[in-house]
């Protein structure tokens, strides 16, 4: 018996899948089949765990955490049949990077309605560069599929062996037949988006910047210059005009982000006033 | 089938029955079977006998087939075939010896080897046209060969009963050597000869030199045996038209013998022997196709490390893994300690197991068996070093390379060199961005 592949999938596609099936046969496992047509039994995830709950009773703890990524959230659920799972998850205190491989849980209180989980095999401590890497991954597996999806929405009849041929892998050839005959035309766009944000996620000029810490010496040296120069241009003694200091400072080299930034610190400290709106002078 | 052509199997099946049932009843019986069902003959005829009670070994006539409608495991299997070639062999069946038959018979859609379990019942010769009845088929190393037992009968028909055989002349199929796999006959490879070397070996009692080595192409590499002396040196670029491969230690192997024809090549574009040994990264799912690999280079997640990784004790006399200090064969023995890992890499298209032995593992830990001896002896437990390795390495990216074997447990790696990636996710990310954006 082949091990089952442990798949890269955001939490976002994984949630929005509605479509399980299995082989037949008393043995052979089931799948969760995704819109982009990911046939999953096993996944890998790595994550941020948000939460940690014991939904079961101290005698018998089933444990039952949340886990985030870039996309959205996978819950796990581990208890008396996972011990190594709810071991690990059980010590664990969130926020905390954490790598799980598990296979796929779903509960269906009516048909219609499932509730996907993972049941996790393994749960360890990551860290953010496991979290990075896992992320790009995803990437990849959602961009090739992406691209197979899109195929598929082109042929007519969509068959495997039709996108075997053009050089998909059974696998996900197999899995892509399956999604599109359960989900129809999905919106592509959507998942695109998802897939350039998850990209810019890892990148860090796409990133919310972090608060600045400049080197206290080098702020203290502009405040310097920057009061220097104040005073220096403060002619007529009714200030120096903004505009003026503006270009002089630019002359030596400083940013305007920069110069705003030390000059409104000035006024906060009491260094500097506005006598007149675009006026600065020395205290 | 027509009705003249069923008839004598409707004799067949009452005659097995005991003429209990009447021939109309099975004639109608039989042809349900093979027009609505559409069940092959000897299936329904089987079928029928047992619906009745009976006993289908009683069944005399097969269905005539042609060799390649063979299928392993048929039952009352008739031909009318030609002996390409037939050989002795002495075997031993609970301690008597006992001589049997097998070769090859042909027909003109193709040959199929046999085994004549009852060599006295069976006096033929290479270029015989026989009719064979009630033999049976078997499959044995991916494929089907005939088995004449006790109740086979083989007759010898007239020489123009069958046109002579002649050899299909078949052009070679070429294949890239990445595309090898077991199982395959009259291949054309082109590859430069990594390495070579000459031994003896024993074959049904003779002295034979085999040359074996590693032979490689762009897409891959190879084990190869000549059967014969090519006169291959290493370095060489061989064209080998009408080689075979079979699968052997779970990889495909490349074998020729003097029916090969082989030839140099002053192939200066050919890839160089570096060049073929350098590693090139394969998606294990491309493993697992093949069936196995030679010197493959995996990139993948170590998601498991599993039991019986870390400080694991040996028995001295067979090597194997002791369980709680006792060999699965030798009992309680003083084990010898040693180091390994057995992990499940995953690259997101499969997966394999991986084990990476005592060298790597140290190299991973950063420490020696002695001072693992020594932390688990402080712990008082060995487990603690498989904990250790886990905390190391569970969720790292991580680079193999080694051979690859298949069995129906899946892939299994013996890792000549492991290392721990560090990737930069950024400019990966940057690139996969920049080209969803072109």
């Amino acid at each position: 018996m082949r091990r089952e592949v442990a798949w890269r999938v955001f939490a976002k596609e994984y949630s929005d899948s509605d479509f399980q099936f299995s082989e037949g046969g008393e043995r052979s496992p089931s799948y969760v089949v995704t819109p982009l047509g990911a046939k999953i039994n096993r996944l890998f995830v790595v994550g941020v765990i948000t939460d940690i709950d014991n939904v079961g009773s101290d005698d018998q703890p089933m444990w039952r955490a949340r886990l985030s990524d870039p996309t959205g959230v996978y819950v796990l659920s581990a208890g008396l049949y996972q011990p190594e799972a709810a071991r690990t998850l059980s010590g664990i205190e969130p926020p905390t990077f954490a790598a799980v491989m598990g296979k796929t849980r779903v509960y269906s209180p009516e048909e219609g309605t499932l509730y996907l989980s993972i049941r996790p095999e393994i749960v360890s401590v990551a860290n953010d560069a496991v979290r990075n890497y896992w992320t790009l991954e995803c990437c990849r597996s959602l961009r090739t599929r992406l691209d197979a999806v899109a195929e598929a929405f082109k042929m007519d009849p969509l068959t495997k062996e039709g996108l075997v041929a053009l050089g998909h892998s059974e696998r996900i050839a197999d899995g892509i037949v399956r999604a599109v005959d359960h989900y129809g035309t999905v919106d592509l766009d959507r998942y695109r988006l998802m897939l350039v944000d998850a990209l810019k996620y890892l990148l860090p000029e796409s990133r919310p910047a972090p608060p600045e810490e400049k080197d206290e010496e080098e702020e203290s040296e502009l405040d310097e210059y920057v009061l220097e120069l104040i005073g220096k241009l403060d002619t007529d003694g009714k200030g120096a005009d903004w505009e003026t200091l503006l270009e002089a400072s630019k002359k030596d080299g400083v940013q305007k982000d920069d110069l705003e930034q030390t000059v409104n610190s000035l006024l906060d400290n009491g260094r500097a006033y506005e006598p007149v709106i675009g006026k600065l002078k020395r205290i | 089938m027509e009705k003249e052509n069923i008839a004598p199997h409707v004799k067949d099946i009452t005659r097995a029955l005991g003429n209990k049932v009447s021939e109309a009843n099975i004639e109608r019986e039989l042809n349900s079977y093979l027009t609505v069902y559409r069940v092959p003959l000897g299936t329904a005829k089987r079928s029928i006998v047992k619906k009745h009670g009976g006993n289908p070994s009683l069944l005399s006539l097969g269905a005539q087939k042609t060799i390649v409608d063979l299928t392993p495991n048929e039952f009352s299997v008739d031909l009318l075939a030609r002996v390409v070639s037939v050989n002795e062999r002495e075997i031993e069946v609970e301690g008597v010896s006992k001589t049997i038959l097998y070769g090859i018979f042909g027909d003109s859609t193709g040959t199929v080897p046999f085994t004549a379990w009852e060599a006295d019942a069976m006096d033929v010769e290479k270029g015989d046209v026989v009719k064979i009845q009630n033999a049976y088929t078997k499959e044995f190393r991916g494929e089907v060969q005939l088995n004449l037992g006790n109740r086979t009968s083989v007759e010898k028909e007239s020489p123009d009963a069958l046109p002579p055989y002649v050899p299909p002349e078949r052009p070679a199929t070429s294949v890239e050597l990445g595309d090898l796999r077991g199982g395959m006959s009259n291949v054309s490879v082109v590859g430069r000869i990594i390495s070579i070397e000459s031994r003896e070996v024993n074959v049904e009692g003779q002295k034979k030199t085999v040359f074996s080595g590693l032979i490689g192409d762009s897409t891959g590499k190879a084990q190869f045996s000549a059967w014969a002396d090519f006169e291959l040196r290493e370095g060489d670029v061989a064209k080998i038209d009408g080689g075979y491969s079979k699968t052997w230690r779970g990889m495909p192997q490349l074998g020729f013998d003097q029916r090969a024809n082989v030839e140099i090549l002053k192939d200066t574009d050919f890839p160089s022997a570096e060049d073929i040994m350098s590693p090139v990264r394969r998606w294990i799912e491309e493993i697992a196709e093949r069936g196995g690999a030679v010197d493959a280079t995996v990139r993948g997640i170590l998601i498991d490390v599993k039991e019986g990784s870390g400080l694991i004790f040996r028995c001295p006399e067979c090597n194997r893994v002791l369980r709680k200090g006792t060999c699965r064969i030798h009992g309680e023995v003083d084990g010898t300690p040693d180091l390994r890992v057995k992990a499940v890499i995953d690259d997101g298209s499969a997966a394999l197991t991986a084990i990476l032995g005592k060298d790597i593992t140290e190299g991973l830990l950063g420490k020696s068996l002695k001072d693992c001896m020594d932390t688990a002896k402080e712990a008082m437990s060995h487990e603690v070093i498989r904990d250790e390795l886990a905390d190391l390495l569970v969720a790292q990216p991580v680079e193999l390379r080694g051979n690859v074997t298949s069995d129906d447990y899946g892939l299994m790696m013996i890792s000549e060199s492991a290392e721990v990636l560090e990737i930069d996710v950024q400019e990966e990310a940057q690139k996969l961005l920049s080209d969803l954006e072109e």
